[in-house]
């Protein structure tokens, strides 16, 4: 019995010998070194409701073939509250992937806790990415104590929306392109009364808008800017070295507040306004219901945007107008900011020594091969270029894989890694087109360059600035409203009660610290 | 002296008993306010449904002439649905989840509860303590995030049900009903020789067809829903559930910026939003006529005990 217990030891201790090696990390690591390098990459998909890119997607395949890099991709929630929450539990558990993308407040707890690596040494190692995607806005969009901590991608293209009237409203009723609030208002109520659509019905209305609002644009938001714009109190902050802080507390506010007002007792903005979603907005322009809004190039122009406006009115015709002057001479379609995609490296990455690695995946990305891969897919089977080289969806044996059809739209899930807002995407993006019914020739991209020349309220990094805690915010957008519906009077008195109580539940701390951290950042113009 | 005895008042009096004045005024305020209970979840969902077949060219989103029915029905979006290989692979997923959770949640919940119901069971004040515990005080995400990465189970379907497969609720409810089981019946299967399991599979299972059904349906729906946990576990987007890609279709823009189609072809985004909303609605719709019977026995059994 003895004899055999000493065997049966012995037997288990040499299997221990002999089995270490292969659950060590030594050995592991000496297997990475020779095989290729995996990179998990959390990613803001480009078309959310679609799947990722496939499993046999040929992109894996050259990447891998290319650069040594096994990719794994996980695309991010939808919703940036989901981002958040998903980063952040990884966060916690010190599981953060190597490279992923993350919002600017989320990225600001990471920081401090190291879970994050500075990347200021990633742009001489990607020249051809640096030089498209990362200028000195960019850089300093996601700098911390003098170092940046992550990638800021070029975002949406910024003033790419604008102020639009019915031009065919207008004509109809003799009217000139409104110039001030005044000829505004009177265009407003023309439109309103005057039945500019000529059905014989009160059906019409002046101004259309919807509550659009974040960091930077607070209530009443994005489609009443031009309105606040008139009185210089666009946006929620004021950006300029001068006179920064918060608009709200600018005597002009309450200006704008009253012409707002003004327009809402004389019925003269669409009632709806204060219950549309963005879906019903746009629903409500397409059925000719108001006659002036502030709305994006594509969801005004693009092909299916546009075409159920060109059914309803075929002799309808939108124009872009430049914003109204206000009685001291302000005038802007809105504030301006420069929208970034923050990409991260995780510090568990740089660690595990994989941060040459990723600056040689985003590189490549950069260059031909994987922009126009990730952008648009396969030559000749997800597009085609066109005689000036641009990317189209024509001429493909299989239309269904086109870039832009539902077949081909999960190759090009990556594709806001690589598109910087440059011609050849612009030109690929909004192509020129007959309508449907009125035979009109429209562009996207024409409007947009039309947009791009209004005046505008340079804000860059105005949707950095710290934000209310959430009984501020909601103090400000109730009160607000309710001098508008007028639950509150909106007299001097009682706006500049309504202020004082404003400032003493945090309003001017709020005011003071963004002030601050403007001055602290350069931000301010 | 001889008492008067009352005759009973309100809705629920016996067929022999003449209703009151009183009662009709109750029974009406009652019917009034379960109609208007009925429409308020009807008209949503009717909506919904005339929604989901919106004619392609149909312009704006708004109900106008569509309310009582559509005035040209489309099916483009079921269509569009139906074809796209990632609302298959997300149903598909959420199938498993569904069947893998249900089957493990019932395996793990009903042996505990059979044993909470033991009166006899040495230390069975502690054992409830230390279950009723986590139900009070939640251990929250991180915690959870945690043990579920160390457990390995990331990028596995059974993070999704595994963590919750023992809800303290369901196994209070389960444990009442086993508790009024009379003890007789299973005294006298081990007086015949029963182990404890043969106790439970015997002759306790075959008494608790309703309360298993019903308890099965409410996991069955907490799995099918989850959104939260596939979120959070899930990185491998070939695993996604359907809560998942409902979510990403719900906060569909509706707007791509090349010629407009979505990733579901040209049916409109806001027919497919509400035509994703009612398929995934549609397993747990089939399933509730066929467990209903079970539902109202196997929750009021297990709250009364003698």
């Amino acid at each position: 019995m003895k004899r055999t217990c000493t065997v049966c030891i012995a037997l288990v201790a040499l299997l221990s010998l002999v089995s270490l090696p292969l659950f060590s990390q030594g050995t592991a690591d000496q297997a990475k070194a020779s095989g290729p390098t995996t990179i998990e990459l959390w990613y803001g998909a480009a078309i959310t409701e679609a799947g990722p890119p496939p499993a046999d997607w040929v992109g894996f395949q050259i990447i891998k073939d290319k650069l040594n890099i096994e990719l794994k991709l996980t695309a991010l929630p939808s919703n940036e509250s989901d981002q958040d929450v998903k980063v952040q539990a990884a966060a916690a558990a010190n599981n953060l992937p190597d490279l992923f993308m993350v919002r600017r407040d989320v990225l600001t707890r990471l920081v401090p806790q190291g879970l994050v690596a500075p990347v200021d040494d990633l742009y001489e190692k990607m020249p051809i990415r640096t030089a498209k995607h990362y200028d000195e806005v960019s850089r300093s969009h996601a700098r911390f104590n003098g170092k940046t901590y992550g990638l800021a991608d070029p975002g949406s293209i910024t003033k790419n929306e604008g102020l639009l009237v019915r031009k065919d409203w207008l004509d109809k009723l003799g009217l000139a392109v409104p110039k001030t609030t005044d000829e505004l208002l009177a265009v407003m109520r023309a439109f309103t009364f005057d039945d500019p659509d000529g059905n014989g019905k009160h059906d019409t209305y002046g101004y259309g808008a919807f509550q659009e609002i974040n960091n930077y644009e607070a209530w009443p938001g994005r489609r009443l800017e031009p309105i606040f714009g008139a009185f210089g109190v666009d946006g929620t902050w004021n950006m300029t070295a001068s006179n920064a802080g918060l608009n709200i507390l600018k005597p002009e506010f309450f200006d704008a507040m009253s012409l707002l007002k003004q327009m809402a007792d004389e019925g003269i903005i669409d009632p709806n306004w204060l219950a549309y979603k963005k879906d019903d907005f746009r629903a409500a322009w397409k059925q000719g219901r108001f006659g002036i809004m502030r709305e994006q190039n594509a969801a005004f122009a693009a092909t299916a945007n546009y075409a159920p406006f060109d059914k309803n009115f075929p002799d309808g015709e939108w124009i872009i107008i430049d914003p109204p002057t206000g009685p001291k001479g302000h005038a802007s379609i809105g504030p301006y900011t420069a929208g970034f995609r923050i990409y991260a490296i995780s510090a568990k990455a740089v660690k595990e020594g994989k941060k040459d690695k990723i600056a040689e995946l985003l590189e490549w990305m950069a260059s031909d091969e994987g922009y126009y891969l990730l952008g648009w897919g396969v030559e000749g089977v997800n597009y085609t270029k066109d005689a000036n080289g641009i990317p189209v969806a024509a001429n493909l044996p299989n239309p269904d894989l086109a870039f832009s059809a539902p077949g081909g739209q999960t190759v090009t899930q990556l594709r806001n890694m690589v598109f910087y807002n440059g011609d050849i995407e612009l030109y690929a993006r909004y192509p020129k087109y007959i309508t449907a019914t009125s035979k009109k020739e429209m562009s996207a991209l024409d409007v947009l360059r039309v947009m791009q020349t209004k005046k505008w309220t340079p804000a860059v990094g105005s949707d950095t600035l710290p934000i209310p805690n959430a009984d501020l915010k909601r103090f400000y957008e109730q009160g607000l409203s309710e001098f508008i519906t007028g639950k509150r009077s909106l007299t001097r008195e009682n706006w500049n009660k309504w202020i004082d109580e404003f400032k003493r539940l945090g309003g001017q701390d709020w005011n003071d610290k963004g002030v601050a951290f403007a001055k602290e950042n350069n931000l301010l113009n | 002296m001889e008492q008067k005895i009352k005759k009973p008042k309100g809705r629920f009096t016996s067929v022999a008993v003449r209703p009151t004045a009183a009662d009709h005024s109750f029974n009406l305020v009652v019917d009034i306010f379960l109609m208007g209970l009925l429409v308020i979840i009807a008209v949503p969902l009717w909506s919904t449904i005339t929604l989901s077949f919106r004619p392609n060219d149909y312009i704006g989103n708004n109900l106008q002439g569509m309310f009582l029915a559509p005035w040209q029905w489309s099916n483009a979006a079921y269509k569009a649905l139906l074809g796209n290989a990632g609302f298959v692979l997300a149903f598909g997923n959420s199938v498993k989840i569904l069947i893998g959770g249900v089957v493990t949640a019932l395996l793990l919940t009903i042996p505990l509860a059979y044993v909470l119901s033991i009166h006899t069971l040495p230390g069975r004040r502690y054992l409830n303590l230390l279950i009723i515990i986590p139900y009070v005080f939640n251990v929250g995400m991180i915690p959870s995030y945690l043990l579920v990465t160390n457990l390995g189970l990331i990028d596995k379907l059974a993070a999704v049900f595994l963590p919750g497969a023992i809800s303290t609720y369901n196994c209070l409810i389960m444990r009442s009903f086993f508790e009024g089981i009379p003890n007789e019946l299973k005294e006298s299967a081990r007086i015949d020789g029963a182990t404890e399991i043969q106790v439970l599979m015997l002759v306790i299972l075959p008494l608790s067809k309703a309360i298993i059904m019903t308890i099965g349906l409410f996991y069955g729906v907490s799995f099918w829903n989850d959104f939260f946990h596939a979120m959070l576990y899930l990185n491998n987007n070939q695993l996604q559930p359907l809560p998942i890609l409902l979510r990403n279709i719900l906060m569909a823009s509706g707007m791509n910026e090349y010629v407009e189609v979505n990733a579901f072809g040209d049916a409109p985004i806001a027919a497919i939003k509400a035509a994703s909303v009612f398929m995934s609605a549609i397993p747990m719709v089939i399933a509730y006529p066929f467990i209903q019977k079970y539902f109202t026995k196997g929750t009021l059994l297990g709250s009364v005990k003698g």
